[in-house]
């Protein structure tokens, strides 16, 4: 396919899983928000960690502005100059997705041009009904990545698509695990509130109910960790992840096909699958992280430079 | 949308219940404040529905072209604002013995400029004969002499033409304007028919209309035809989203099932097109192109575009390359050339033309400058190299001052300008949202004409562009201008 349109493909991916992740932890952190007994900013100052936002916001605040739920949510809701906020994500897939309108599915097209109308339209459900506006967010996102995997051919550009999806995925997950673990462990020894803020996160990556099955009720930062590391079960775990986009990236350029552009990527994102699978010891979580986080970035960019063209 | 629901509210009655055509004008649905014969039944049902139906209808509908985004981009809004082109859901009718000639006029007038073009970027015969100036024609800035003596791949130039046509006060069909370089519109003939089969699917039924639905698969076996290989990669080229077609460029590509690219999407080596893809370079061999042949080659035409594609041209010398359409076709759809298009039909068809256009002064003929030059108060006079409303004068409006003005102007350049009476335009019955009634508006007609190695087919369809605003005879949809269906009914 047109090398700038895998690229638009994979960014449409990417932004609507953003979309639909922000939306979430934004949703879970109000909820903990709420019952927490937390210095206030030690609830929203993840948030914008996470996005990797923090420089500009605080270009724009001062430091009691951590500390403000309504602040930090407008910033990563409305604020079309973060680049991380909902609109700015909506933005983005709905311009990806009318540029290549012509490779999605009209179901999928429609779910996510209906979400760009009805954003601007929806400052009253946010002020009014804040949980009723992120679940509205969450469900057309979710929903327009099943349509894609229901109504689309599955061949290259749901390939690219998806890529997108799990590569932005494997990111998420890696930051929210990485900032909560570091904050999380002032807390080591009260065990309620730890209890609480771990199933804050689990929650934050729709895993609350999974983990629970899989450990039987056990909560601790260790199981947490290689649940959300590890758990080649769990779909938004790193390991689940980044074998998936491994496989995707398969399809899209065989290990065997030596004369096709794509095999400097995909001999990178296979190290990182293996490296993954082979960690027995989840002790280390910081800097297995930060490196999970590095070689997505070095990946999407062999990704660029080898299959969209050097865009 | 909710508003509008409830302003509709209290709108009640038949459909045309006190509809009133304009005087001394045709109007496409009734006659003597009756439907015409033809529509009788077709206007009865839709009358039945009543005015509040179709208030809701309209909203249903003009709610559902945005969901789908079936928009145009506004130009100059760097946000990227999009509007729905407005429409009116009401159809416009064309009876099965109106169309049959209609048809065969406009097979005739494409067979005739396709001739002209070939004639003109080859032996330029029809200049030697003295039977359209050679002035008229190679001064043109739409004539592109560079092109001289390229045979375009497959023999066709015009593969895809939409000819604007108006109806007079009686009835009689005439060519406004041929567009034979990158006509649009056509998407909205297309998606204007799902609706109306979806709101009056009874009327739709009752007129046995003829569809229009396959044109994208007429388009694509087009295009197929003028291929210079067997198996043919054929794309649409766009200038991207920000073009104000842009929706119909991916429409296109996707009820074609070709791919949609821009210009840095491909690239011309030793003379071929290839496109960039994830697998690597892959031929090109016919581009259904939407940008405008001026932004085609930077090394030929306009140095400094951004949406062009050097060495496209040297590709399509080489034969190499099919584009559609040609370039090098405005030379026949120049008002400087329109007034000569019956004697083309005549030179190389040795037919009598069938469709009539609109009397046209040329003013480098002596007769008819001395005509132009006693009835300024009563023409509309036109700068044939100049678009738009620009370098025009509309006599009955002008003052002294411009009618001496343009008098010098003709005197000086001759050439250059064109005179017309004022073209009366047909009404057809068009909802009005703010009166909540059926109102007469004036309309136009462009259907689509496709040639292909085996000659033109006209859709049995087109779109009909209508003046929203009361009054207006401006149809174009920049300046408050929407669109109809038209529903050609099968003989």
């Amino acid at each position: 396919m047109i090398a700038r349109v895998a690229d638009m493909c994979f960014w449409f991916g990417r932004y609507v899983e953003r979309a639909e992740s922000t939306a979430r932890m934004l949703a879970s952190t109000a909820s903990m928000a709420l019952d927490a007994e937390l210095p206030a900013e030690q609830v929203w100052r993840p948030v914008i960690v996470v996005s990797g936002e923090e420089a500009a916001f605080r270009e724009h605040h001062n430091d009691a502005a951590w500390g403000d739920g309504e602040l930090v949510q407008r910033f990563m809701v409305w604020d079309a100059s973060n680049g991380a906020s909902l609109v700015s994500s909506i933005e983005g897939a709905r311009w990806n997705a009318r540029s290549i309108r012509e490779v999605l599915s009209l179901e999928a097209w429609e779910a996510i041009n209906e979400l760009h109308l009805w954003l601007p339209a929806a400052q009253g459900q946010y002020r009014d009904h804040r949980e009723g506006f992120y679940q509205q967010v969450r469900r057309t996102t979710q929903l327009a990545l099943g349509l894609l995997r229901s109504t689309m051919l599955h061949d290259e550009p749901l390939d690219f698509i998806w890529l997108g999806v799990l590569l932005e995925r494997v990111s998420q997950t890696a930051r929210m695990l990485d900032v909560h673990h570091h904050a999380f462990g002032a807390f080591a020894g009260n065990e309620l509130l730890e209890n609480g803020l771990w199933l804050t996160l689990l929650r934050g990556l729709s895993g609350s109910e999974a983990y629970v099955k899989k450990s039987a009720g056990r909560i601790g930062p260790e199981g947490v960790a290689r649940f959300l590391i590890a758990e080649t079960a769990f779909p938004r775990s790193i390991a689940y992840c980044v074998h998936s986009a491994y496989e995707r990236l398969c399809h899209i350029r065989p290990p065997e096909a030596h004369s096709l552009p794509g095999g400097m990527s995909l001999e990178r994102l296979s190290v990182l699958d293996r490296w993954i699978a082979e960690r027995q010891n989840h002790e280390r979580v910081h800097e297995l992280l930060t490196h999970v986080v590095d070689e997505i970035h070095a990946i999407c960019a062999l990704l660029g430079q080898e299959l969209f063209g050097g865009l | 949308m909710r508003q509008s629901q409830s302003q509709i509210q209290g709108v009640v009655g038949p459909l045309f219940e006190a509809y009133e055509a304009l005087p001394s004008t045709y109007d496409e649905l009734f006659e003597a404040g009756a439907p015409r014969p033809p529509f009788t039944r077709v206007v009865e049902l839709l009358d039945a529905l009543g005015k509040d139906q179709l208030a809701r209808a309209q909203a249903i509908a003009e709610n559902a072209l945005l969901q789908q985004g079936v928009t145009f981009s506004v130009y100059g809004d760097s946000r990227g604002v999009e509007k729905i082109f407005p429409f009116c859901l009401l159809p416009r009718l064309i009876a099965a013995a109106d169309w049959a000639p209609l048809e065969r006029g406009l097979q005739q007038r494409l067979r005739a400029l396709g001739l002209f073009l070939d004639d003109i970027y080859g032996d330029q015969r029809i200049l030697a004969a003295g039977i359209v100036p050679a002035e008229m024609v190679l001064g043109a800035q739409s004539y592109r002499p560079m092109l001289r003596g390229i045979k375009p791949p497959g023999g066709v130039r015009i593969h895809i033409a939409g000819v604007d046509l108006i109806r007079d006060t009686a009835g009689t069909w005439r060519v406004l304007e041929d567009n034979l370089r990158t006509p649009s519109g056509v998407s909205y003939v297309v998606e204007n028919r799902l609706m109306s089969k979806r709101m009056f699917p009874r009327a739709f039924d009752a007129a046995r209309v003829q569809r229009v639905d396959h044109y994208p698969t007429r388009l694509a076996e087009t295009l197929r035809s003028v291929s210079p290989a067997a198996d043919t990669n054929a794309v649409v080229l766009t200038p991207g989203p920000y073009n104000s077609a842009y929706f119909e460029h991916s429409f296109l590509a996707r009820t074609m099932g070709l791919e949609l690219v821009q210009a840095p999407d491909l690239f011309v080596e030793r003379d071929c097109v290839f496109c960039k893809t994830t697998r690597g370079p892959k031929r090109v061999d016919v581009i259904y192109r939407r940008t405008d042949e001026a932004f085609l080659d930077p090394e030929v035409f306009r140095a400094d575009s951004v949406l062009g594609v050097p060495g496209l041209m040297r590709a399509y010398a080489a034969g190499n390359v099919a584009l559609a359409n040609a370039p090098g076709n405005g030379v026949a759809d120049d008002k400087a050339v329109y007034p000569f298009v019956h004697d083309m039909i005549k030179f190389y068809l040795d037919e009598e033309p069938i469709l009539e256009q609109v009397p046209t002064y040329v003013c480098l003929r002596d007769a008819d400058r001395a005509y132009v030059l006693e009835h300024l108060g009563e023409l509309v006079v036109k700068a044939v190299d100049e678009a738009g409303g620009y370098g025009m004068l509309m006599g009955p409006q002008s003052t002294q001052a411009q009618r001496d003005e343009f008098r010098a102007r003709i005197i000086a350049e001759p050439r250059r300008y064109i005179a017309q009476h004022r073209v009366e335009l047909s009404s057809c019955p068009t909802w009005i949202g703010e009166s909540g009634s059926v109102e007469p508006r004036r309309v136009d007609l462009r259907p689509y004409i496709l040639t292909s190695r085996n000659g033109p087919w006209v859709l049995p369809g087109g779109l009909t562009r209508v003046a929203l605003v009361k009054g207006s005879y401006v149809v174009n949809s920049s300046q408050g201008g929407g669109s109809k269906d038209t529903w050609v009914m099968r003989p």
